[in-house]
């Protein structure tokens, strides 16, 4: 593991991101320099308005930054425009909300072959729904399933891809603390069987025990790296 | 101002399309019903105005020379108010440059140089003075055409003798607001013109020293028209009367009130369908505002205001929405109602034509848009009434979706998953997604309405002109013993061939139902007029009885198999029952046809030829109508070509003006109903539509969600739009016709082809409009927060 670097899934330097609202600037990014290996599971922590999110949503390709450098891999995210932006999220990332957004008028089944019709090496979508264990709810409404069964059919659709990286903003915040890590065990199982990698911004610390690595965040900046050398299984994290 | 109308306020700013949408649409009710109402009740006023000022007589009778002294006689009749006598004489004008003769009807004008009844307008120029026997009045259409002024003169051939005349003044009179020349179906300004004379003047050119063959007069109120009518006919039997008629066999009269009588349709017809459309919109609209709203409702609910002041609060939106539709339907009901008196002005020849508008017309007006509004606003209404405050607050629950009708049939067709996504929602709105659909429609049916008439039109023509018209000219004699000019006529060179047309007046009757007409012959082998049934087919004359034009036949309430009562006008007036043998479907006019033999019989005497038609080499028709105008017995010839070409050019200018309204007004409907629905699908779907953006779905394939949704109604829409339209055009076809037009119901393919284009490419249009809303979905916030 020392050895050789381990390769990175993003890496960034000196990401900025301001905000223009009003007469007002707000700089959600003040410089942040990122290295996220690959394969790794890697939790954001920090308080409101510190800027997990909005480096959630540059990495994820759904904003850009206001300057800096900003690789996935080999490709270069900062200089993207909104289609290859577009193709990119395809291609390479699942995300996961804390409400779900599953879309209301699909079933459990047709939520994840959404993803799976686009997608370039996806997943069975039944087996998706399996990985999630809901194999036996595959043809119900969102409005027929409970939250945490929701929340694993949004993780489900994420993974069914075969992402590069899975991004999930709050993936548990909506749930009771069983439901919550049962999500988090789905979410360890594709990191560990797929190698996906993996990015959690939560405000639970103990969610932060089943990471590589964890950064603090702090006024747009990451504040301090935690690395972590024995990630504990979800089951094992006091909520 | 109160917080609550602040909130009004800006809910309106902020939903300022879909508010001017429906405002559009209610606006063109307005603006059709304004429009219709304002002239139908202008021209009514100006009619009643003028036929009052100038004493337009209430019942008219002809005979073939009668003593002055019978007016005395007929003004002795109880009932009758005032009668006046005069002379009405056809006559021929000679304008050198012209080819074909010009036609004239001379009236005279009593020794004062004035009339007692339908009385003249002078509009220049003075009257004919005593003296004078030259001086004529002539119709300002007419002087107009010809480009005639007072100090003109004008070659004349009355009564077989040639006279120079010369216009001293130009007039208008009520008994000639619409004129027509005999055998003529549509106003030939150029052609033939009125003319006024002096008594005198007129007695001498045409030999009838103290004689009149035309009589008008006025009713006492409350006298009977029928029993005036029986009397004087008795009267005037000895001095070949033919029959008087009132005010409703009057052909100005009648063509008048035909106007009169489509505008009312169109009044009745057209509003409602855009007033249907509008409270629609409201519906949909509102009931969508009211739901985002929720949450509103509940805290202003929570804060203490009542249920009524909420209620309130949203029926002034949709107030606030007929308001503006009133002024912006009034301003272009007046528009257009101005630019169509200018059109009335070119047919009906009126001394003063005002479009003036009654004030209770825009109250009525205002009336309906508010009425449809509030309806439309009455479900969203009750809902936001409804809402208990505790339940507004908290978060609505998830649409529910559930397995139907929809997934069975989608999993048949290998529907993908955005596929689904839009059929379920149409199922899970199935009132408004039908309020689309029928509102696309409703468009689609009233354009195809329209492009109808255009359709009827030429069919009508068609029929008239290339089926039953065969003739190149038509030939009318100064008077009915032309049996000799058939013969002259033949002989001309590049004559091909010639046939009598036979009419005698008749008053048919069946029970009590009673109506004047003309029974025509032609020749056994006729080859210049058919009689053609609806479906095409030639009829022929029966050997014996009668053949009744479809109108003729459904007045007097007979089918073929049955007699009618003939009574022949003029002269004698034999009762005779006749078995109705066919009846024909013809559009103009209501006409009664009979062979030679049978018309002999019904006349006790050769029929009179009332016309002759001529087939003609082309290469010499300016030779032909050179001599036809130089023989004494020809009154005048019309020209199939000439009367064809100006009936297209009357289609033409009255059809494309009302067409090019009514396409807008259907791509308002269109646009409106398809702006509105995107507009709540795009607000509906925002969060979803982020999210398969968030996916990885490029913009193109997210905007199918939305633009398919509405193409898939649109399309549905047109099937439908077919349907609704083949009703309403039937239902306008028959509320347009009267006693002078039977308009067939004739659709073409092309309008159905052409109304589906029009209204699908202003949906889609409109949907292409909405659905660039997709370019500036911002993914990031739609996620945030929960809607």
């Amino acid at each position: 593991m020392d050895t050789a670097a381990p390769p990175l899934a993003f890496s960034g330097t000196d990401l900025r991101k301001v905000y223009q609202t009003g007469e007002t600037e707000v700089h959600a990014l003040r410089g942040v320099d990122l290295a996220i290996p690959a394969g790794e599971i890697v939790v954001l922590l920090g308080p409101s308005g510190s800027g997990k999110s909005t480096l959630l949503n540059i990495i994820g390709g759904l904003d850009r930054t206001t300057s800096g450098t900003l690789f996935y891999r080999d490709l270069d995210l900062a200089a993207m425009d909104d289609k290859a932006l577009t193709r990119f999220r395809r291609a390479n990332v699942g995300f996961i909300f804390q409400f779900y957004n599953l879309i209301p008028s699909l079933t459990a089944i047709e939520n994840v072959r959404l993803v799976t019709d686009i997608a370039e090496h996806p997943m069975d979508p039944a087996q998706a729904l399996a990985l999630v264990g809901l194999q036996d709810r595959q043809h119900h409404y969102p409005a027929q399933l409970s939250g945490g069964e929701q929340q694993r059919v949004a993780v489900a659709r994420a993974v069914a891809k075969q992402p590069g990286v899975l991004l999930c903003d709050e993936p548990t915040g909506a749930l009771d603390s069983a439901t919550g890590i049962r999500v988090l065990e789905t979410l360890a199982r594709a990191n560990r069987e797929l190698g996906t990698t993996v990015v959690i911004i939560t405000h639970n610390a103990g969610i932060a025990a089943m990471a590589h690595r964890v950064f603090h965040f702090l006024d747009g900046r990451i504040a301090r790296i935690e690395v972590n050398a024995a990630p504990v299984d979800p089951a094992g994290i006091s909520w | 101002m109160k917080a609550l109308d602040r909130k009004l306020l800006r809910d309106l700013w902020h939903m300022r399309g879909q508010a001017l949408a429906i405002a559009v649409v209610l606006a063109a009710a307005t603006a059709t019903f304004v429009l219709s109402m304002g002239v139908h009740r202008s021209l009514t006023a100006t009619r009643d105005a003028y036929y009052a000022q100038n004493l337009f007589a209430d019942v008219f009778a002809s005979m073939t020379r009668a003593p002055r002294s019978v007016v005395d006689r007929v003004a002795a009749v109880p009932g009758v108010a005032r009668v006046e006598g005069s002379i009405q004489q056809y006559a021929t004008l000679d304008f050198a440059d012209r080819l074909a003769p010009v036609r004239a009807l001379i009236n005279s004008l009593d020794e004062r140089g004035q009339s007692r009844l339908n009385r003249l307008v002078l509009r220049s120029g003075h009257l004919p003075r005593a003296g004078e026997p030259g001086d004529v009045v002539i119709d300002e259409a007419f002087a107009k055409a010809n480009d005639l002024r007072p100090g003109a003169t004008l070659d004349a051939l009355i009564y077989g003798s040639k006279e120079r005349l010369t216009v001293v003044g130009i007039g208008l009179a009520p008994d000639y607001i619409y004129a027509l020349a005999p055998g003529d179906i549509i106003p030939d300004d150029r052609r033939f013109g009125v003319l006024w004379m002096g008594e005198k003047a007129l007695e001498a050119a045409t030999d009838r020293t103290e004689a009149i063959n035309t009589l008008s007069l006025l009713l006492e109120r409350g006298a009977s028209e029928a029993d005036v009518i029986r009397k004087i006919d008795a009267i005037l039997a000895p001095y070949g009367g033919t029959g008087a008629y009132g005010r409703k066999d009057h052909v100005s009269h009648a063509f008048l009130d035909n106007e009169l009588m489509q505008l009312e349709a169109m009044t009745r017809v057209i509003p409602p369908v855009f007033l249907l459309v509008s409270t629609f919109l409201v519906y949909i609209v509102l009931g969508r505002m009211i739901r985002t709203e929720r949450t509103q409702i509940g805290l202003i609910k929570a804060f203490g205001y009542s249920d009524w002041a909420i209620g309130w609060h949203y029926l002034k939106f949709a107030l606030v929405v007929a308001a503006m539709a009133t002024v912006l339907g009034s301003a272009a009901g007046i528009w257009m109602g101005r630019a169509m008196t200018r059109l009335y002005a070119q047919y009906f020849r009126f001394p003063f034509l005002e479009y003036h508008m009654a004030p209770s017309v825009f109250l009525l007006a205002a009336g309906l848009a508010i009425g449809a509004a509030a309806l439309g606003a009455l479900g969203g209404m009750r809902a936001a009434v409804r809402l208990a405050p505790a339940v507004a607050m908290s978060a609505p629950p998830p649409p529910v979706y559930r397995p139907g009708l929809t997934e069975r049939l989608g999993e048949a067709a290998g529907v993908s998953a955005i596929g689904h996504m839009i059929l379920r929602h149409i199922a899970r709105w199935p009132w408004r997604s039908a309020i689309t659909v029928t509102g696309v429609a409703l468009s689609m049916a009233l354009l195809f309405a329209t492009l109808q008439f255009l359709d009827s039109s030429r069919t009508m023509l068609d029929s008239f002109f290339f089926r039953a018209q065969r003739q190149d000219l038509t030939v009318t004699f100064t008077e009915p013993r032309a049996e000799q000019a058939l013969f002259a006529l033949a002989q001309v060179p590049g004559v091909i061939r010639v046939e009598p047309i036979r009419a005698v007046p008749v008053k048919l009757g069946n029970a009590n139902r009673q109506e004047r007409a003309a029974i025509e012959s032609a020749m056994p082998q006729s080859q210049l007029t058919m009689r053609i049934d609806s479906d095409g087919q030639v009829l022929a004359l029966p050997p014996a009885g009668l053949m009744l034009s479809r109108q003729l036949a459904d007045k007097l309430a007979v089918r073929a198999g049955q007699r009618v009562r003939v009574e022949l006008l003029g002269g004698r007036r034999p009762v005779q029952f006749l078995p109705v043998v066919s009846v024909v479907e013809e559009f103009i006019g209501e006409r009664a046809y009979a062979s030679d033999r049978t018309l002999e019989a019904i006349a006790r005497d050769a029929a009179p030829v009332g016309a002759a038609l001529l087939r003609i080499d082309p290469a010499q028709r300016d030779r032909i109508l050179t001599e036809l105008k130089a023989m004494p017995l020809v009154l005048g010839v019309s020209e199939r070509d000439a009367a064809l070409q100006k009936f297209e050019e009357m289609i033409d200018d009255n059809m494309v003006t009302m067409l090019v309204f009514y396409i807008g007004f259907a791509s308002a409907i269109a646009v409106g109903v398809v702006y509105n629905s995107a507009r709540i699908l795009f607000s509906e779907r925002a969060h979803e539509l982020a999210t398969l953006r968030v996916l990885g779905y490029h913009r193109s394939e997210v905007g199918i969600v939305l633009i398919g949704e509405l193409a898939l109604l649109v399309v549905l829409a047109v099937p439908v739009g077919c349907i609704m339209g083949y009703w309403l055009a039937q239902l306008m076809t028959a509320m347009f016709s009267s006693d002078l037009f039977r308009l067939p119901f004739a659709p073409s393919r092309a309008s159905y082809g052409w109304a589906a284009l029009v209204v699908l490419g202003a949906g889609m249009l409109t949907a292409l409009v909405v659905a660039r809303r997709v370019l500036h979905l911002d993914m990031v916030r739609v996620l945030k927060g929960r809607d």
